[in-house]
């Protein structure tokens, strides 16, 4: 490939004239009204107020992020902690895989959000119903991705294990958990990002706080700028759960050829 | 292939699924008849024959296989936009460094952020209309295919390119000859992912704001407080969400047969 430091500065200006042009015609040459787009300079300004004021939704945005974070990872924990375990043994026990394999393939082709009305009438409008409809789309990755990566075992290294004595499960726990683990760190973090998404869903259509119902109360009133600060929360803590894992994924997972 | 992860034979695994199905079915059964869980949720009795009721008896205006129909209409037309321009873009940005240099930035300002988190802003744009609804379903098809196209691009063997250029290749004919060709099963990789998020999103999207669909059918049933019609939805999105899966699957098994993710 061609050399890319050359084209940095062309990045840098990309990034300028998009804020530039925004803020001319939004904030400057006022050519939108600010109930359908508002300039950066306003969006800046609401970013910086909705920190501390509880208008017009009553929280501040803070609290709001924290609500989310709560319910997100505790589905997400809960995703992870039963669906990475199932799908090792799904893949490692022919029996299990027989038969909870079915029921799994029942429920892995709906969408963990439209989940949601019926775990609101299961479960009431509070905190429980969310979690449980996090839990099934963080559930689904974490079982798929573990299952494939203890199925991609190479017979060699059983072979090795085999001669030199290893029982069944010192065999699952010393060769094929290990070698899962790549992918398992890829379903933990595809979970992560579908809990985050699952969440937001949840809250647009029933709750009394986080960054969902945030964005979708400043719809009813139009605010725009304030769905657009939830946006940009929504991305930015999106963005930092996916670079934080990395970050352990490089911690945990030894002897991959990374490119 | 070990002896450990040889699949089971055909007849063991369908008795076997059969098995898990009728028991898990049965506990469902069982549990809405004989604890309190029943007064809110019904049994899937109930609901197998209420969806083949609903396949000719409307929910509100329109019968199940109508709302399916708006609903993956919805999905096909932001689907096409969006493969459409998330291809280009794509292939564009891997094979440019100044075209990467110049979108990259501001595609990775939009990616982070879920096409659900854009419903609120885009009924603001769109109107609560159909155009809001593709725009949404466009942002969840694009940002997959897009990123895909663009590892595609930049996946080409080093090798193959450097070959063609010492035979005396342009750089249009390196262009359409081996970038081309080797970045499709990326890209349907791409579009795999993209059907699954889209039709995730237009479900969202018709669950907050809509008058006819599956998810419009969810959200009615959870107003008027009916288990069964909610069930009747989900499993309507389950069916098709695994149709469209197996289709894009097969549609690539056809036309990437060449191709090791083909097989």
């Amino acid at each position: 490939m061609k050399q890319k430091h050359s084209y940095r500065w062309l990045s840098i200006v990309s990034i300028l004239a998009f804020i530039a042009i925004w803020w001319l015609c939004c904030d400057v040459l006022k050519m939108t009204k600010s109930s359908t787009l508002p300039g950066p300079v306003t969006i800046a300004a609401t970013f910086i107020k909705k920190l501390t004021s509880t208008a017009p939704d009553g929280a501040t945005l803070p609290q709001h992020i924290f609500s989310s974070l709560r319910i997100a990872m505790g589905g997400w924990a809960m995703g992870v902690l039963i669906g990475t375990p199932l799908g090792i043994l799904m893949a490692w026990y022919k029996k299990i895989d027989l038969f909870v394999r079915p029921v799994f393939d029942l429920i892995r082709p709906v969408p963990g959000l439209a989940w949601i009305p019926l775990m609101i009438l299961l479960f009431g409008i509070g905190i429980t119903s969310k979690i449980v409809t996090v839990f099934l789309s963080a559930f689904v990755p974490c079982v798929l991705n573990s299952y494939t990566g203890v199925r991609q075992t190479k017979d060699v290294h059983l072979w090795v294990g085999q001669t030199f004595g290893a029982s069944n499960w010192q065999m699952l726990m010393n060769i094929a958990v290990p070698t899962s683990l790549p992918l398992v760190m890829t379903g933990v973090r595809v979970a992560l990002g579908a809990s985050w998404t699952c969440i937001v869903a949840a809250e647009m259509l029933a709750s009394t706080r986080g960054l969902g119902y945030m964005i979708q109360q400043a719809r009813g009133i139009y605010r725009p700028d304030i769905i657009i600060c939830g946006m940009i929360a929504i991305g930015t803590i999106g963005a930092l759960f996916s670079w934080l894992l990395t970050l352990v994924e490089k911690q945990v997972v030894k002897g991959v050829r990374r490119g | 292939m070990n002896k450990r992860f040889q699949d089971a034979k055909r007849y063991e695994k369908t008795i076997c699924a059969a098995i898990a199905i009728i028991v898990f079915l049965c506990l469902w059964q069982l549990v809405v008849a004989f604890t309190k869980v029943g007064i809110v949720m019904a049994g899937p009795i109930t609901v197998l024959s209420k969806f083949v009721v609903s396949l000719v008896k409307p929910i509100g205006t329109h019968t199940i296989e109508v709302h399916v129909l708006w609903s993956l209409t919805r999905v096909m037309v932001g689907f096409l936009l969006g493969s459409l321009v998330g291809i280009v873009l794509g292939i564009v940005m891997g094979w440019y460094p100044a075209m990467e240099a110049l979108f990259r930035p501001l595609y990775e300002l939009v990616r982070p952020i879920p096409p659900i988190a854009w419903i609120p802003l885009s009924i603001v744009w769109f109107g609560l209309g159909e155009p809001s609804k593709y725009f949404l379903i466009f942002l969840a098809a694009f940002s997959n295919i897009t990123m895909n196209a663009y590892a595609g691009v930049r996946s080409v063997d080093p090798t193959l390119m450097g070959a063609a250029r010492m035979l005396g290749a342009n750089d249009r004919q390196v262009f359409s000859t081996i970038v081309l060709p080797s970045c499709v099963p990326h890209i349907f990789a791409g579009l795999q992912i993209a059907i699954g998020s889209a039709w995730a999103t237009v479900v969202a999207a018709e669950m907050v704001r809509s008058s006819e669909g599956v998810g419009w059918v969810i959200i009615k049933g959870q107003d008027s407080n009916s288990t069964v019609q909610i069930m009747v939805g989900i499993v309507a999105v389950g069916i098709v969400g695994f149709t469209l899966a197996v289709a894009m699957r097969a549609i690539e098994a056809k036309l990437c047969s060449w191709s090791v993710r083909g097989k």
